[in-house]
């Protein structure tokens, strides 16, 4: 009698800390990447995801920081950009509609192609009279995204920038071309 | 006598255990969000209140984290305003945006993360371009509540960069920001 209530007190404690163990378990490695897969870790032909992609870098020597809202479709990708841009004189706040060509679907890293148009807003800061003056303009470039897990990763970008800006004084235009470089999070909405 | 330190001893384990627990817990969670308040010391200017919300993404269990933050202050300066009538911006407003990468070697243990990253300071509707430099610390508050989704946290982040003002030539500034905020984990 009594080796029988040790035995049933050894199992029930046995299969106390296995229950214990194994939600504790589960919550540890729910997010984390599947080592044996890496390619079902990110799969965009699995339907539509969304991403949010804040980012900073460098435009012509002046800083900028920015936000990106894009929609996954396969090798697809639509986004809409938005960047301030921090001059000397006056802050670039350029809008943008951009799509993007995903050359991976399945994978950690997507390296992918872009181009777009928008419009493109100078701002003067700490001049008096001058006023803000705006341009349509284009961009291409290409970047990549590397997902650290299912739903987060990091994101480089290069792209140009090329806009036609007139002159009210002269009536001439000249064609103006920037360089941008940026690094960022992307955050994956499934 | 003895029997009271060997207990001091034990409770004192305990708490340890306790709090390593709790923060083991909060390295299960992806983000968090924290309402800080603390003083922010502009170059030249002076030191006033300091008000920011933070969201953190955590990420290679908990060791690392991205942040993005937003922060108001003011450039009020009671030594200018008492020796100068000049004023060298259109209002004595100033609000930050940072982005920064941290790295916390211990997260359960005592020492602080390190951050780096970069902010936009808009002083008076100028803006800056500076880089960010910074340490803190996350304390779990162990059963606040009844849960572990709850802590403390300080900041002391300096900002760096160029600033210019009329005709002057430009110079590197220090805005410095202390903080001490109360996270939640979600």
């Amino acid at each position: 009698m009594d080796f029988s209530r040790k035995k049933l007190a050894a199992i029930l404690l046995a299969a106390g800390m296995v229950a214990r163990v194994s939600p504790v378990v589960a919550q540890e490695t729910e997010n984390l990447p599947d080592a044996t897969s890496p390619s079902t870790l990110i799969d965009l032909n699995r339907g539509v995801t969304f991403e949010i992609s804040p980012h900073t870098g460098m435009m012509g020597g002046s800083g900028i920081f920015g936000l990106r809202l894009s929609m996954n479709y396969s090798s697809i990708n639509f986004e809409l950009a938005g960047e301030q841009v921090i001059g000397n004189t006056a802050n670039l706040y350029p809008i943008s509609v951009n799509v993007l060509l995903n050359l991976a679907t399945r994978s950690r890293l997507i390296p992918y192609g872009a181009v777009g148009a928008g419009l493109l807003l100078a701002v003067p800061t700490n001049t008096i009279g001058d006023e803000t003056v705006s341009s349509l303009g284009i961009n291409f470039g290409g970047g990549a995204r590397y997902y650290l897990t299912s739903t987060f990763g990091f994101r480089v970008e290069v792209k140009q920038y090329i806009t036609n800006v007139a002159s009210k004084r002269d009536l001439k235009s000249e064609l103006l071309i920037f360089q941008e470089v940026s690094v960022g999070a992307t955050f994956m909405l499934h | 006598m003895k029997e009271c330190k060997r207990l001091m001893v034990v409770m004192l384990f305990a708490v340890l255990l306790l709090q390593s627990s709790s923060a083991q817990a909060q390295l299960r969670y992806e983000s968090s969000l924290t309402f800080a308040a603390g003083a922010y010391a502009a170059s030249g200017f002076g030191t006033n209140h300091y008000l920011g919300a933070r969201y953190n993404y955590f990420f290679l269990g908990g060791k690392y984290f991205v942040e993005a933050s937003l922060g108001i202050s003011s450039l009020r300066s009671r030594v200018l305003e008492s020796v100068s009538k000049l004023q060298l911006f259109e209002s004595q407003r100033l609000y930050s945006y940072e982005f920064v990468v941290a790295y916390d070697a211990n997260p359960a243990g005592y020492l602080p993360y390190l951050d780096v990253g970069v902010a936009g300071i808009n002083q008076g509707g100028q803006t800056s371009f500076a880089g960010v430099v910074g340490l803190g610390k996350r304390i779990p508050l162990t059963g606040f509540l009844g849960s572990n989704q709850f802590g403390v946290r300080y900041d002391i982040r300096d900002q760096i960069f160029s600033q210019k003002f009329n005709n002057t030539d430009s110079f590197i500034s220090h805005n410095i920001a202390f903080t001490v905020g109360f996270q939640l984990y979600f």
